[in-house]
């Protein structure tokens, strides 16, 4: 099967079936290679981290473990890596990192390492690893800070850096690194087991070119794209043409002010779709700002969640889509901006008005408003082996549907991390977990019930905790569907040891002490059609 | 031995039996094979028709080993008995909180996963809690004991699981609300006994799954009891694919999810042992899924965490994975792209070619128009093979994509290979193992056929087809061993290292497994613990598995992780670590007897004829057909050639090479 010709490669539809299972195989492995070696928790089963392949370009052409949210940002990540450093300054056995946002990214603790692949000295292909870092620096445990009024406060901000050249570490960056993170150790564990898994993925594409030719990989790269053109092109045409507008709300930035509207307008015509963001906000002070890659990400998870499940994540299923932002807007923030919890709030908010735009044709193929948020939490223990950083999240109530309830405890759209069990967290963290109970009734009335919430209460073993909060819809509901009624709020709170109780708020940062009790309750979901009572 | 030993395997479909005779037949031939319809409704009866279905009687048989699939048809179909829950109070709802997250990412139309197996009016709670270390924070009353055991009572159902926050660490409050259960209600499970590791949704689930199964599994082997002669000896095969006595079963039935593939993977553990094989890959394609699971240095691999039918089991069972693809799978164009399954054309229609009203095009009807199927013989007596189905299937496609027909068949098999190779090479590299270093074992309907190209994609250059290979898993259970295992866990961390600590829980945990076998009558100085210790950096979620571990000397225990882990990742940092888990195995590895295939040697290959046959280029050639069982061993021939015998058909392509054994075993050099 050697081509090693000028000729142009045609690539059949069976060929194009067999590569691309051999090109996603290769991302699985990278990410079984990061799951397996990694040491952040969020690494761990959760499985916070993503692998992908890209062409010559950055254009993407497989992916291995499926983070919605990280799709938006892996589309992008390499291609914005090569518009600032620019092919000719790589070189084989080159391994990069990056975490700054603008650069095809979302927030700083999700660190890329970029590999380029060669062969005789063609750039043909890159691996790419995504891991969500359990501590990247800044103000706080965990690196989220509520307070951020800066980007500087959020962490270590890493532009494109040669990390490894000629497939040898450069220790003095990796030192530099190590020493603006929490958990020196464990972090470069992160780093080696992401390097690990470019390096089998360069091994992997180098089987493959061999087998073929960098040429008739490159067409074939090129075939898939085209491929996941026509399949959008077909799941947007599902759509009837016209203008839809959507908007849905932000609780608030953190820093005391109102809520804030997320607005979107979808215009379908025929095979294209268009999504503008430009009608949101302005970018607020808090820490709840985010990029545009994220706001491709949301778009094009609304579609192959509606549309086409089978859509293949591919640099081709952008070309149809237009995603726009208004730069100085919360979906376009400016570099300076912090951006952390932007991440997972806002991205799943960026979806939500999509739904409500798409509400009059789509009602159907719709559920309610469900648990949109991480319903993060972080405890930052002092211990005597340092601080312990425990990072959770809290799953709520499903939408109901036309034809079903919601379920309860559940994550929905674009997140997909498990919660972390009792006995875990009390094993590894001077924690208590006292309770874990079904929040029942929280679920919205309706034909149709929305799944309901937890509660969940931790107690505090430690001297010294700062607790750091993330979570939205703890001012503005989960919302019902034709006539169904809201979930219940988003809602936490410290019992402290002295009998005081304090609320806390979805975006805070607060020292508490031994014995005091912190209770997170999360959201129901939102009911479908009118309550039959 | 006096008596005969049989392995019956009873599958979904048809039950298979193999009789080994009182003595081992050193040239004669009396082993007996047979096969039966199973009656899923009365699986008793599908034991009785396989003695007499081998010319037997009970009384004549000194042992049988029996793999089932029952419990894992009532887990697959979701058949559930109510049962009750108790659970640290405060932590009942556990069963529905579960882990927050849902199965499939874009489908917002599918249930995120299935209803908790316990409803909320069933959960009851204990007044009691104990520390991470096992400390008792709240001491369990006797009162709450009856208190809860008499909600429990009124609640009227017959099956209760009990699941305590670390039970594991300390069971002394598990065992009294059992003992006290047990009184008054039939069937009891405690979480400490089913699943002690850590992760209290995934004990919990398994515990009441086990629970939910101990009626039916009672009733069988109740059956099973009243019928059996007292001399002869019954043991089931379990999940880890060793068996187990009746007595244990009645108390983990769960432990019988993976019956049936386990005892094909103990028979190809045998094959690998036969043949040295230090690596192997079992590639069992059937007609709806394929299996593979991987033996390495004759030992299947073990996972301890599977989903079955949606519902999360965690005990130690072979690590097979299931491949949604097999000859049933559906061929079709999607934007551009020939996808091969997950759906399947299943028993009805099933493929075109089967003519029993089925038109889409599936892998099967593929093997037929590429001469893999010999297209005279009738499946299951009553099945006649139709090329003009087959074609009609697959023409539209062809069309579709402007190929011949043939090209078009062997565009669907190359597909199906892709996809199979994708994931033969994701369970190898789970757990860090390189598949160029694995020979392949095919069997199955269409594993033959199909091995060669698979074997290709994946550098494997050796495949065995062994003998026996329709009854493949009834052998594997008349040679398997009595093993129990179990996973505990440890979390001792290499700074705090507590041998004394180490040294009793691994001799209470062994005592415990060796009193079940003594018990079923295997003396205990001739039993073998073998140890696989689960370790991990601090802050690793994933252990390294270590082989064979010394546990009686940190720094060697350390040193063997450090290389493991440089082996699996290229690295090592040598920093602290930590002992997460243990398993421990016990097995009793009395002489089991080697049933072998009895075949009277050929010295001439009897060419059955011609078929036409289209390979990956999608030519077609004219193709010798070999009778499988007059190759003379020891002789190697050339491809393209097909071997066929009453139940398989290998397919050996241009390039590859085909070599019989004395045993009937088929070794196919793989040209990579």
């Amino acid at each position: 099967m050697k081509n090693t010709s000028p000729m142009p490669v045609t690539i059949d539809p069976v060929s194009l079936e067999v590569v691309r299972n051999a090109l996603t195989a290769i991302a699985e492995e990278m990410s079984m290679v990061v799951m397996r070696a990694a040491r952040s928790p969020l690494l761990r089963e959760a499985g916070d981290h993503s692998s992908a392949l890209t062409d010559s370009q950055g254009y993407l052409v497989a992916q291995g473990a499926d983070v919605p949210v990280h799709l938006g940002v892996l589309s992008f990540t390499v291609r914005e890596f090569l518009a600032r450093v620019g092919a000719d300054r790589l070189a084989p056995g080159d391994v990069w990192i990056v975490n700054l946002p603008e650069v095809g990214g979302n927030h700083l603790p999700d660190v890329k390492l970029i590999r380029p692949v060669y062969r005789d000295g063609i750039l043909y292909a890159f691996a790419v690893s995504l891991a969500h870092w359990a501590d990247v620096g800044g103000a706080m445990p965990g690196s989220y800070f509520a307070g951020a009024r800066d980007a500087w406060a959020e962490g270590l901000r890493m532009p494109p850096t040669r990390l490894v050249a000629g497939d040898v570490m450069d220790d003095e960056k990796l030192a530099l690194i190590l020493a603006n993170v929490r958990g020196p150790a464990e972090r470069k564990g992160d780093i080696l087991a992401q390097i690990a898994a470019t390096t089998v993925a360069a091994r992997r594409l180098d089987e493959l070119a061999q087998r073929h030719s960098t040429n008739w990989l490159t067409a074939a790269f090129e075939a898939i794209h085209d491929r996941a053109e026509r399949q959008m092109k077909d799941a947007i045409s599902a759509i009837p043409n016209g203008v839809y507008s959507g908007e849905d709300w932000m609780d608030d930035d953190g820093h005391g002010g109102a809520p804030v509207p997320i607005r979107v307008t979808v215009t379908i015509n025929e095979d294209t779709a268009s999504f503008d963001f430009s009608d949101s906000a302005d970018a607020v002070p808090g820490p709840i700002n985010t990029t545009r890659f994220i706001a491709g990400a949301a778009a094009f998870y609304v579609m192959k969640a509606l549309y086409g499940p089978d859509i293949q994540p591919s640099g081709g299923c952008y070309r149809p889509l237009q995603v726009i932002t208004r730069p100085g807007s919360i979906a376009d923030a400016p570099d300076d901006k912090p951006v952390v919890g932007g991440n997972h709030e806002t991205c799943q908010r960026l979806a939500d008005a999509i739904f409500h735009a798409l509400t009059p044709v789509a009602a159907a193929q719709l559920s309610a408003g469900g648990p949109t948020t991480a319903g993060l939490v972080i405890f930052g223990t002092r211990t005597d082996q340092g601080i312990a950083t425990f990072y959770e999240v809290h799953p709520g109530g499903e939408g109901a549907r036309i034809d079903r309830d919601g379920m309860a405890s559940t994550r929905v759209h674009l997140a997909n991390v498990m919660n972390t069990p009792a006995e875990v967290i009390e094993t590894e963290y001077p924690i208590t977990v006292e309770y874990q109970k079904i929040r029942r009734g929280s679920g919205g009335a309706g034909h149709h019930r929305g799944g309901d919430g937890i509660i969940r209460a931790y107690r505090m073993r430690g001297v010294e905790t700062t607790v750091t909060t993330m979570f939205e819809r703890a001012v503005v509901p989960p919302y019902g569907l034709q006539g169904g009624e809201a979930g219940a709020l988003f809602e936490a709170r410290i019992e402290h040891a002295d009998g005081t109780v304090q609320p806390l708020r979805g975006k805070q940062n607060v020292q508490i002490g031994k014995d005091d009790l912190v209770v997170v309750t999360s959201c129901g979901g939102g009911g479908y059609g009118l309550p039959v009572d | 031995m006096t008596g005969w030993r049989l392995g019956i395997d009873i599958g979904g479909t048809f039950t298979d039996v193999i009789a080994v005779p009182p003595t081992l037949p050193t040239g004669g031939g009396t082993q007996r094979t047979a096969k039966v319809p199973s009656q899923p409704q009365q699986p008793v009866n599908a034991i009785l028709d396989a003695i007499a279905a081998v010319g037997l009687t009970w009384p004549e048989v000194a042992e049988i080993v029996h793999g089932t699939t029952i419990v894992t048809n009532d887990i697959v179909e979701s058949r559930w008995r109510p049962c009750a829950l108790i659970a640290t109070a405060g932590f009942s709802d556990t069963i529905e909180v579960a882990r927050g997250s849902r199965r499939n990412l874009y489908r917002m139309d599918l249930a995120p996963r299935p209803q908790p197996l316990v409803p909320a009016s069933l959960r009851f709670e204990a007044v009691e809690r104990l520390d991470h270390e096992g400390r008792v924070v709240t001491e369990l009353t006797d009162a709450d004991i009856a208190r809860v055991v008499a909600e429990v009572q009124a609640s009227g159902v017959d099956t209760v699981a009990v699941c305590l926050l670390h039970s594991f660490r300390n069971t002394d409050h598990e065992r009294r609300l059992g003992q006290a259960l047990r009184k008054v209600i039939a069937h009891v499970s405690l979480s400490h006994e089913v699943s002690p590791e850590f992760r209290e949704y995934e004990r919990m689930n398994t515990t009441v799954l086990n629970a939910m199964m101990m009626a039916k599994i009672k009733h069988h082997l109740g059956l099973l009891a009243d019928r059996k002669p007292d001399a002869s000896r019954l043991h089931l095969m379990h999940s880890a694919s060793g068996m187990a006595s009746p007595a244990l079963i009645a108390e983990r039935p769960l432990m019988l999810a993976m019956s049936g593939p386990a005892a094909g993977v103990a028979a190809s553990c045998r094959i690998a042992a036969d043949l040295n094989m230090s690596h192997a890959i079992t590639f069992d394609m059937g007609g709806t899924t394929t299996d593979v699971c991987l033996i390495v240095d004759q030992r299947a691999q073990i996972s301890v965490n599977r989903d079955l039918g949606g519902q999360r089991i965690r005990m130690p069972m072979v690590a097979v994975d299931s491949i949604g693809a097999g000859g049933g799978s559906i061929a079709r164009l999607v934007a551009g792209a020939l996808m091969v399954g997950p759906e399947s054309a299943g028993a009805r229609p099933g493929p075109a070619c089967y003519g029993k009203g089925g038109t889409l095009p599936t892998v099967s009807d593929a093997d037929m128009l590429m001469g893999y199927l010999n297209p005279t013989r009738t499946l299951g007596g009553s099945i006649t093979l139709s090329a003009e189905h087959a074609t009609a299937a697959i023409k539209p496609l062809a069309d579709a994509m402007r190929f011949s027909v043939d090209q078009a068949a062997s565009g669907i098999a190359r597909v199906v290979h892709a996809n199979m190779a994708r994931a033969l090479r994701r369970a190898t590299v789970e757990r860090g193992l390189d598949l160029r270093q694995f020979d392949m074992i095919a069997f199955g309907g269409a594993g033959p056929m199909h091995a060669v190209e698979v074997a290709r994609l994946c550098g494997i250059a050796r495949i065995v087809v062994p003998a026996f290979s329709s009854g493949f898993s009834a052998l594997g259970c008349v040679e398997a061993v009595m093993s129990y295992s179990r996973q505990t866990t440890v979390g001792m961390k290499s700074g705090a290292w507590d041998q004394a600590g180490l040294d009793a829980l691994l001799a209470d945990q062994t005592a415990e497994l060796a009193a079940a076998l003594v018990n079923a009558g295997h003396p205990r100085d001739g039993l073998v613990v073998r140890h696989t210790a689960g370790i991990r950096y601090s802050g690793q979620s994933y252990e390294t598995p270590i082989e064979g571990p010394n546990l009686a000397d940190p720094a060697a225990l350390g040193a063997q992780f450090d290389a493991a882990h440089r082996a699996l990742y290229g690295y090592a940092t040598g920093e602290a670590w930590e002992l997460a888990s243990l398993r421990i195995e016990v097995l009793a590895p009395e002489t089991a007897p080697q049933a072998r295939p009895d075949k009277t040697p050929s010295s001439a290959t009897i060419v059955q004829g011609t078929r036409r046959m289209v390979f990956e280029s999608g030519e077609a050639v004219e193709v010798s057909v070999l009778d499988r069982d007059s190759l003379p061993p020891g002789q190697p021939q050339d491809g393209p050639l097909i071997v066929e015998d009453a139940w398989s058909t290998t397919v050996i392509p241009p390039g590859d090479r085909v070599t019989a054994d004395a045993a009937g075993n088929l070794t196919i050099e793989v040209r990579l």
